[in-house]
């Protein structure tokens, strides 16, 4: 553990649905991990492993039929699961958490340019204007400006571009302009939700290098969630690995990728899966939100399964929640 | 044989995506088309299976060139090129549940009689468990939907296909099992694949040789 | 670390909770509408073949009463008591109304749907139908319309269903064209589905609710168009009372003091067509996506 305050310290962190006829689902159950300054946390997974409704939750942006149990917690305190919308709307969103999205281009409002986007981003977020506005409004239009060229700058987005609109514009350089946007309120933590997806090979490479020197080098931490193992690969200093909602490993990147590799078997068999490695998919299939097995719930797949992983929820221990790790 | 040549194609006149493009299948052999994002090889994939008319060049399936595309197209010709694409959610018909979404094919060329059998078999293979066959798209994954869609374009047992990005949405597990599948089936039945995509290590792993999209574009 | 053999302690998502008290009032909302509009149905059904009382009664020594225990709606320049006018008056109104609702959304959705599946002439002949239609004044199509024919209910169906099949038809149509580039389209094709099945088993449904959405939201307009006409004199004859045909004839007294002949059958007209709208704009908030997708992730 560091010794420095966390950048983001969750535990135990739950959210169900409430579903019509009384039921459940259980779409995370009991996360926990987390993020110091400067590092980088990977949440890999299949689609539909909650993943992303605990990203959703971190921001604030669930539904009205979701529950929630369990703390996240920003370095001064604040509870993100506690807090209220005014507090989330106004000081958190783009503030203290910057949020890379999916598809940049839908993220984007389409009928405005990257230029308006990142200026309207500034005036609301920066607020480079306060001490030029004494200066008059002429100096206050001229301050935002600056600004915005700075943060495409910063993003590495071309100047020449700045008055493209977003259908205009490559994935690559959508990505750039999602990123700027990100970075434009300085908040120390980026969320990053499957910000390769659709992106081929090279221009994955490019956007994970970016968000990694957007955040060590700039003493941010990044919580990227995908379902890539090589992005997550090149970028992470930490890999947690989510399976039917849990949180089921947490390691680092380099043991887990390289040796002694990963402990948890499901993880294992996420690595065997990849084309440069084995190329042999886990047999089955994963287990429903809506009715976990009371055990482990990789028992079904699992060669390593007996009696007791079929009744018993192996507690997480050093970072694996596995009775044979 | 499965043979595309000098295809130009597009979606506005005079703005051509794809700009003289030719490439030969030979009978079960299976091509990885490789080239970046935006870069038009969607558009050559639908060309291919012919569902989207070029401005110029031939399609041959099995020796018969294409006359049309889309409705166009003779049934038999159409039907002998299965396709998958990227995107399941856009993909499948949001109204249908999995066994009907699977069975459609087989329905649409009057072969319904047939359709519960080959539905269960098709599901096992792709492995589909018979509770998902009575869901609806919105009630399952991107990875089971994919597999229901990749179901989809087995069941009429085409001698060809085509599959675009199809795992590009997907997990490693997910994507191992999927292609899997493809290569369990192409063994069984000899059938040719045409795979489009921009990660060159899945692509080499799968295919039997990969072309650069650069490589059969341009002036041949 | 918390201990997982714990049960946590559940709370409601905050963050978004500020949305909710807008879904309350909008189910607030629909249970109003629809009580009013399931008490116009019954009324309409059930008074007249219960209440066995003839509205065309003419009872000269109860000329234009004001309202009162025995007449609640009062009567009518001839006597005739107003509330079961109105409620026949309803009957016929609403009957008119989704008939010709009915067939406009029949005729507008086989257009539509046609115009884009088929595309190319065909596409561009049926539009060029749709503008030519509307570029003639409703009123004035629907009074063509009728004087057609000699008055009636029907003549008044044909006439609504002429001039309101206009809208359905682009909003189908332009559903239709957004469907019909999505890649389940291209897989059916591909899966050997004829045009027509493409049409029929994929393209249709799709634009369904969008089309049964028009359908609701035209009943006010049809009750109302057929108002107009009747106020005109130009819908349906003078016996069968119509909610427009009433306040027609209840004008007349206005000068004589007499306010409830014009005022009761104007609500009858009034409130139900707003329940009818109020039903429709809920039904297209269960439409919007961004609410559909908020079941589960």
């Amino acid at each position: 553990m560091t010794d420095a305050a966390p950048a983001l310290d969750v535990r135990g962190l739950s959210v169900r649905f409430r579903m019509p006829g009384g039921r459940y689902v259980a779409a995370v159950s009991d996360a926990s991990f987390r993020l110091a300054p400067g590092s980088c946390l990977a949440l890999v997974g299949e689609s539909g492993c909650g993943k992303s409704v605990l990203a959703s939750a971190l921001l604030g942006l669930l539904p009205g039929n979701a529950d929630t149990a369990g703390s996240a917690v920003l370095p001064d305190g604040l509870d993100l699961l506690g807090a209220g919308e005014a507090v989330l709307a106004r000081t958190v969103r783009g503030r203290r958490i910057g949020l890379v999205p999916q598809s940049p281009a839908a993220h984007l409002t389409p009928v405005r340019t990257i230029r308006s986007h990142l200026e309207e981003a500034v005036r609301e977020l920066a607020h480079p204007s306060a001490s030029a506005a004494a200066r008059g409004r002429r100096a206050a239009r001229e301050a935002v400006r600056a600004a915005a060229e700075r943060a495409a700058e910063r993003a590495a987005f071309p100047a020449s571009h700045l008055d493209r609109y977003p259908h205009e514009l490559s994935g690559g350089l959508a990505q750039r302009a999602a990123t700027a946007l990100a970075l434009i309120g300085d908040a120390p933590l980026l969320l990053a939700d499957e910000p390769t997806t659709g992106l081929d090979r090279e221009l994955v490479h490019r956007t994970v290098d970016e968000l990694r020197a957007h955040t060590r080098d700039a003493g941010r931490a990044l919580l990227m969630i995908t379902h890539d193992l090589a992005a997550a690969h090149r970028i992470a200093d930490t890999v947690a690995v989510m399976y039917a909602g849990r949180i089921v490993e947490t390691s680092p990147a380099d043991a887990f990728f390289g040796r002694p590799g990963p402990r948890h078997p499901y993880a294992r068999g996420l690595l065997d899966a990849l084309p440069e490695r084995a190329f042999v998919p886990i047999p089955g299939a994963p287990p429903e939100l809506g009715a976990l097995p009371p055990g482990c719930a990789f028992a079904a797949r699992c060669p390593d399964a007996d009696a007791r992983c079929r009744t018993e929820l192996p507690a997480p221990a050093s970072g694996v929640a596995c009775h044979h790790a | 044989m499965l043979e595309l040549r000098d295809i130009t194609a597009g979606y506005e006149r005079r703005r051509p995506v794809v700009e003289g493009a030719s490439l030969i299948l030979r009978p079960g052999e299976s091509l990885g088309l490789l080239g970046p994002s935006g870069c038009g090889k969607s558009t050559l994939a639908r060309v291919a299976a012919l569902l989207h008319r070029p401005d110029r060049g031939t399609v041959t399936v099995d020796g018969r060139t294409a006359t049309g595309f889309r409705h166009r197209a003779p049934r038999s010709l159409r039907t002998a090129v299965g396709v998958v694409f990227q995107q399941p959610r856009l993909a499948a018909d949001p109204r249908m549940r999995l066994r009907d979404l699977v069975a459609e094919p087989l329905r649409a060329t009057g072969r319904r009689a047939e359709a519960a059998a080959a539905v269960a078999g098709l599901a096992e293979r792709v492995g589909l468990g018979a509770d998902l066959l009575d869901r609806r798209p919105h009630e399952v994954s991107d990875g089971q939907l994919q597999r229901a869609c990749l179901a989809r374009a087995l069941v009429l047992r085409p001698r060809w296909l085509v599959c675009d990005e199809m795992t590009a949405m997907l997990d490693a597990s997910t994507t191992a099992a999927l292609v899997g599948v493809v290569e369990e089936y192409r063994a069984d039945t000899g059938a040719g694949l045409l795979a489009v995509g921009h990660d060159p290590v899945l692509l080499r792993r799968w295919c039997d040789r990969t072309a650069h999209w650069k490589e059969i574009t341009g002036p041949p | 670390m918390a201990d997982p053999l714990t049960a946590p302690a559940w709370r409601p998502a905050r963050g978004r909770r500020g949305r909710r008290p807008g879904r309350r009032a909008s189910g607030l909302r629909l249970w109003v509408c629809a009580a009013v509009l399931a008490a116009a149905v019954l009324a309409v059904l059930l008074v007249p073949p219960l209440v066995r009382l003839d509205q065309q009664a003419v009872d000269l020594s109860a000329r234009l009463l004001p309202p009162s225990p025995a007449h609640p709606f009062g009567t009518d320049d001839l006597g005739r008591d107003l509330l079961l006018r109105c409620v026949h008056g309803l009957r016929v109104s609403l009957l008119t109304g989704v008939v010709a609702a009915l067939a406009a959304t029949v005729v507008g959705t086989a257009v539509g749907a046609a115009a884009a599946a088929l595309g190319g002439w065909t596409d561009r002949l049926a539009m060029r139908v749709v503008d030519g239609f509307a570029s003639v004044p409703p009123l004035l199509l629907g009074v063509f319309a009728v004087a057609l024919f000699r008055p009636g209910v029907w003549p008044v169906v044909v006439s609504v269903a002429l001039t309101h099949w206009l809208s359905t038809a682009r909003i189908v149509r332009a559903e239709v064209l957004s469907l019909k580039s999505r890649p389940f389209v291209d897989a059916a094709v591909s899966g050997g589905a004829s045009r027509w099945r493409v049409t029929v088993r994929h393209l249709v449904p799709g634009v369904l609710p969008q089309a049964g959405l028009a359908a609701v939201l035209m009943v006010p307009h049809a009750v109302w168009h057929e108002s107009a006409l009747s106020f005109l004199g130009l819908g349906l004859p003078a016996h069968q009372a119509s909610l427009g045909g009433l306040v027609q004839a209840g004008r007349g007294s206005l000068l004589a003091g007499a306010w409830w002949p014009t005022l009761f059958p104007g609500l009858f007209l009034i409130v139900p067509t707003l329940a009818v709208a109020g039903l429709a704009a809920a039904w297209r908030e269960r439409l919007d996506p961004r609410r559909r997708s908020e079941l589960i992730p």
